[in-house]
């Protein structure tokens, strides 16, 4: 039976390779897209992986914004007795500013000594050890400060109340990777450097980091666990260089997991293609099963013969996929160039393309199985007679049910979570089904108007209820793909808007941070000449959460809490807290629990508010208390109300507030916000860097920027993955029409021949093609801004609009492309000559 | 060999069930040549299709070669049409994406012969066909066709041989031929013949002419019964026709593969 079928098999394909190239090019395209997504997601794994060290700056990181325990400490030269290396870095948010010109701009700071990087190199122009760059007030700098402040190498540069030397450049450090969005260009200076610039005060935002490498006697995790326990307070962070970088990991992880299921979604157009391209052969090929039902095959071997056919060809079909994939991934690598921190390569990875390539065989196996167990219903006597009916099947759904959870397994598989794939898989079937829906409407519609004036109406609107039709294919396969781009053009464009900074009339232009208390009036004087208006300062106190109801926060309180699991449900616990007193709840602020306090109650005692997510975080309510460490102080609160906040809004947020006094005595700095016409921001900015040093400007629309250039990044890499599917959608389109490819050359002959022109012949297949186009393009849209809203609503908490400019976009747009492909698709057939076609009848 | 009783098929037709069969009993002897003549529509085809196996009838039994086929599931009808039936098409129903000789060793193949290209190749000879063994049907005359068509349905020697119409598509002379071929094959493998026919001459070849009407048998009897064939179209004028009651035959003339009619160019 096997060689017969495996012969059958090769004959056939040998003899019709043509009608499977709609086929290969369908599974082709879907595994390229996931071949491409997951290279390209092993690249990242194995660099992370490959560099955790220098990632991380050595074998265990110790982190805290608080100068690291004396408990630490003795730990870490304990350590060091035994051999280990230890570096000690301190990193910060402040202003650069151009001796020369007055210049200022945002900047990353990073004090590092002789024996940073313990792992990887600095790459510094020119290339000379680190140390003699930044010994005696010497500094290197990324290369876009320079041309930012007009500056070159041997000039010097403002940092805090100190003029230092530029004197080269840092083309990439090691262990900078800690976020795919940095606030300003890098700084490296020595610590006597950092110690000279008189940032450093009450409330300065700084990062304290001990690095170790360790001798190999002494492991990683046990010297984790050693310095871990000296720990005092939760906020300090100890962690090895394989569980560094969460954040980056996390990202790149979720990444690609929506990259991966943006190609799964291709690879399901294809399998709609495959489907349909096995249907079409098998049309085609009714009359030899028939014919090989008559001479003694049995429904097993045909089927059996036909699976193999499919079955190879999608192995093919795969594999070049996974070729395309492969061959795709520069462009990717350098598409995310900008967000990637750290150098990528495009290597291959056996083990990715292996599960790509899996996966295209099994969605071929699963998509061509259905239409290939109608072999079993061709009746032999179909040879005699052409209306013989099918064998009836029975209980079919034994027959999708395993179809449908197949595919499913195959999207969990992808997603590589139960629930993203369970929603992934809801979210596809019910595009599906919307999608099918408006076909059905579409062909009774149709049918509806078949009496409709104009020839050329009349006959294309008849090709779209036509039995055995093509026209629910091309609605869902070019639905589909519409959604997909038309989705991330929609999220892309609602994302620009919150960060287009000209269309937020609310947004500062800049926020003011570690202002000191006797800096206040003169600060206000120089920013209220420049803006016209009154500055308002907002006090801050920096701190640590204490206890929740009573309970100290300790290491083991927040391990049992997090329960073994690593997600965001203890940030909440370990993070800073900037504390702010207020005698009435801000402005855009909306209480949800418990009500504001009262002049006698915050005289009574400590009362705070807190934003709604942190209590839920928390587990507490109204009447529940919290105290927090400021400076070794500890202050409980009882708190009174749960606060909604916009966080969009571009005012100064709080998670906790607290009654006015009851942070009295506490070291304070404070904040401040300003707007300014645009030709004044940098004046402002130059001004206030001038007298305040140690102020940090953060402009408002440069972060806006790099955040908004983050995201094009972003949506230009979902965008390369979504083209597959248009690609995938496109030649299911082409296959649709191409399987009535003889019905219309029947049928626009026998026009032609009873007097209708070319012309007329070609209109009729625009009403058809434009009626594909236009019903793939609503639905399309339709989804995409169903997908969008639900992204921007439950996923990122953003407002949605309603955009019918980028409605009728996507209608107008897949009507051009269903009227260009279709044309391509059958414009042979115009000029087909009568009287040859009808004598082949 | 074959045992038809009370057979009725109805088929739809619009809206309603036509009756295309109705209460059919016939008998065919082990080795007897029977030709089913009657007028279009009258049911003939349909009656060889159901004793072939390739469709179930309304009601009534079919028994052949001891096997009632009627009752038998898909699968093992087919198995059974593999062992025992040799089926010839009016319109030959050469599958297009085999060759002449793929298309003849199918049978063979099926029924896990291991030479069977060879064993193809040779039946090809006997059609006069080893020169086109490479060529696809699309390639190949109607005369060509059936004789391609005709080779396959013997490859495995079948004990029952059914020919529906053989000739119908093909100009008298090429018909001849393959009426000779069919013939011969009958005889070298002692097969039952059934076969369709509407040709007064081929009918009177016959051990026993059935007539249908309206799905009735209407008559059954020796080929005397059969009308006599116009002057005009006796194949025997054209080729030899073989007489099936004497053996040995002469081998078919040289040449059968030349000869073109209007119905037999190339497709």
């Amino acid at each position: 039976m096997m060689r017969f079928a495996a012969r059958m098999a090769w004959r056939e394909t040998r003899a019709a390779w043509r009608q499977f190239v709609g086929f290969f090019a369908c599974v082709a395209l879907g595994v390229a897209a996931l071949a491409s997504v997951g290279t390209l997601g092993a690249n990242l794994q194995r660099t992370l992986g490959r560099e955790a060290k220098s990632l991380l700056g050595g074998d265990v990181e110790v982190r805290s914004t608080r100068p690291i325990d004396h408990e630490i400490e003795s730990d870490v030269s304990r350590l060091q007795a035994e051999g280990a290396v230890v570096t000690r870095v301190q990193e910060m948010v402040g202003m650069a500013r151009s001796a020369a010109d007055g210049r200022t701009l945002l900047v990353e700071l990073k004090a590092v000594d002789a024996r940073y990087p313990l792992y990887g190199v600095v790459d510094t122009m020119p290339a000379k050890p680190l140390e003699s760059l930044l010994d005696d007030g010497g500094v290197i700098v990324e290369e876009s400060l320079l041309s930012r402040l007009a500056l070159g190498i041997g000039d010097r540069v403002e940092i805090g109340a100190t003029a230092f030397t530029i004197r080269g450049i840092v083309r990439r450090e090691p262990d900078r990777p800690a976020s795919v969005v940095s606030l300003g260009p890098r700084i490296l200076l020595s610590p006597a450097s950092f110690a000279r610039t008189g940032l450093v005060r009450v409330g300065s935002r700084l990062r304290h980091r001990v690095l170790l490498r360790l001798p190999e006697s002494v492991g990683a995790r046990p010297a984790r666990d050693v310095l871990a326990a000296a720990a005092s307070g939760v906020a300090v962070r100890v962690v090895t260089f394989d569980d560094a970088q969460p954040g980056l990991r996390r990202f790149f992880a979720q990444l690609t997991t929506y990259l991966g299921l943006v190609g799964l979604v291709s690879l399901l157009v294809g399998g709609i293609g495959v489907a349909s391209a096995v249907s079409t052969f098998l049309r085609r090929r009714r009359n030899t099963i028939a014919v090989l039902k008559c001479l003694g095959a049995d429904s097993r071997v045909l089927l059996l013969t036909y699976l193999l056919q499919t079955q190879v060809l999608g192995l093919l079909g795969s594999m070049t996929g996974a070729a395309m994939g492969v061959a795709v991934q520069p462009l990717l690598v350098r598409v995310l160039a900008g967000i990637v921190p750290f150098a990528l390569g495009s290597r291959p990875e056996p083990a990715t393309i292996l599960r790509a390539v899996t996966m295209g065989v099994a969605t071929t196996l699963l998509c061509a199985l259905w239409p290939l167990l109608g072999i079993r219903d061709v009746r032999p006597s179909a040879i005699l007679r052409s209306d013989v009916e099918p064998i009836p099947r029975r209980r079919p759904w034994l027959v999708i049910v395993p179809l449908g959870a197949g595919l499913a397994a195959l999207a969990v598989w992808q997603a590589g979570s139960l629930v993203v794939g369970a929603i992934f898989v809801g979210a596809c079937a019910a595009a599906l089904a919307l999608l099918a829906g408006l076909a059905y409407i579409v062909r009774r519609a149709a049918r509806a108007l078949r009496t409709v004036r104009g020839l050329e109406w009349r006959y294309g609107l008849a090709n779209l209820h036509r039995p055995g039709g093509h026209t629910a294919v091309v609605i869902v396969a070019l639905g589909v793909a519409m959604m997909l781009l038309e989705g991330v053009a929609l999220l892309e464009r609602s994302l620009s808007r919150q960060l287009d900074y000209e269309q937020r009339r609310e947004a500062p232009s800049f926020f003011f941070i570690d202002l000191q208390p006797d800096q206040r009036e003169a600060f206000a004087d120089i920013v209220t000449r420049a803006s016209g208006s009154a500055v308002q300062l907002t006090p801050l106190v920096r701190s640590r959460l204490a206890a929740v109801d009573g309970v100290p926060v300790t290491r083991d309180m927040v391990d049992r809490r997090r329960g073994g699991r690593h997600d965001d449900r203890t940030w909440y616990l370990t993070r800073d807290y900037v504390l702010t007193s207020a005698a009435s709840p801000p402005a855009n602020n909306v209480i949800v629990g418990g009500r504001w306090w009262t002049e006698t109650e915050a005289a009574e005692r400590p009362r705070i508010s807190v934003e709604e997510d942190a209590a839920a975080s928390l587990h507490v309510g109204v009447g529940s208390r919290l105290a927090f460490d400021v400076q070794g102080v500890v202050i409980e609160a009882e708190v009174m109300s749960i606060r909604r906040v916009d966080w969009q809004s571009f005012s100064t947020n709080f998670f906790v507030i607290f009654s006015q006094g009851a942070l009295a005595g506490a070291p304070t700095t404070y904040v401040a916000t300003a707007r300014v016409p645009r030709s004044s921001e940098n004046v402002l900015q130059d001004n206030v860097v001038a007298a305040f040093p140690n102020v940090t400007a953060i402009p408002v629309r440069d972060v806006l920027e790099r955040l908004g250039a983050v995201l094009d990044q972003l949506a230009l890499a979902i965008r390369v993955i979504a083209l597959f599917s248009i690609a995938a959608g496109l030649v299911v389109m082409v296959g649709a029409l191409t399987a009535s490819r003889y019905q219309r050359l029947y049928e626009s002959v026998i026009l032609r021949t009873v007097g209708a022109t070319r012309a007329t012949v070609a209109r009729t297949f625009a009403v058809e093609y434009g009626c594909l186009g236009a019903a793939a393009g609503l639905g399309g849209s339709v989804l995409a801004m169903l997908l969008a809203w639900i992204v921007l609503r439950f996923v990122l908490s953003v407002r949605w609009t309603f955009e019918p400019a980028a409605l009728l976009l996507g209608v107008a747009l897949t009507v051009l492309l269903a009227l260009g492909v279709g044309f391509l698709a059958t414009f042979r057939l115009l000029g087909a000559r009568p009287l040859v076609v009808l004598r082949q009848e | 060999m074959i045992r038809v009783r009370d057979l009725v098929m109805r088929l739809p037709s619009g809206s309603r069930l036509l009756t295309v069969l109705d209460s059919v009993s016939i008998d065919v002897a082990p080795g007897e040549f029977v030709a089913i003549t009657g007028p279009s529509g009258s049911g003939k085809s349909t009656l060889l299709g159901l004793v072939a196996g390739l469709d179930q009838p309304t009601a009534g039994t079919i028994t052949v070669a001891g096997v009632e086929i009627t009752g038998l599931a898909e699968d093992a009808l087919t198995r059974f049409r593999r062992e025992t039936i040799g089926y010839v098409f009016q319109s030959y129903h050469l599958i297009p994406t085999l060759t002449a000789a793929e298309n003849v060793a199918v049978p063979l193949e099926l029924d896990g012969i291991a030479d069977a290209r060879p064993r193809a190749l040779a039946l090809l000879g006997e059609v006069t066909l080893a020169d086109r063994a490479g060529h696809y049907p699309v390639q190949l005359s109607g005369g060509e066709q059936q004789r391609v068509a005709l080779a396959r349905a013997v490859a495995l020697g079948p004990r029952v041989l059914l020919a529906d119409e053989p000739t119908g598509n093909l100009d008298s002379t090429t018909g001849a031929q393959i009426i000779d071929l069919l013939l011969k094959f009958r005889q070298e493998r002692d097969s039952t013949l059934v076969l369709v026919t509407h040709d007064p001459a081929l009918s009177h070849h016959a051990d026993r002419v059935i007539m249908l009407r309206d799905g009735r048998v209407v008559s059954s009897g020796g080929p005397e019964m059969a009308p006599t064939p116009p002057r005009s179209q006796r194949p025997g004028e054209a080729v030899t026709l073989l007489d099936h009651r004497s053996p040995p035959h002469p081998p078919p003339p040289p040449g059968l593969g030349a000869s073109r009619g209007t119905r037999d160019a190339p497709r």
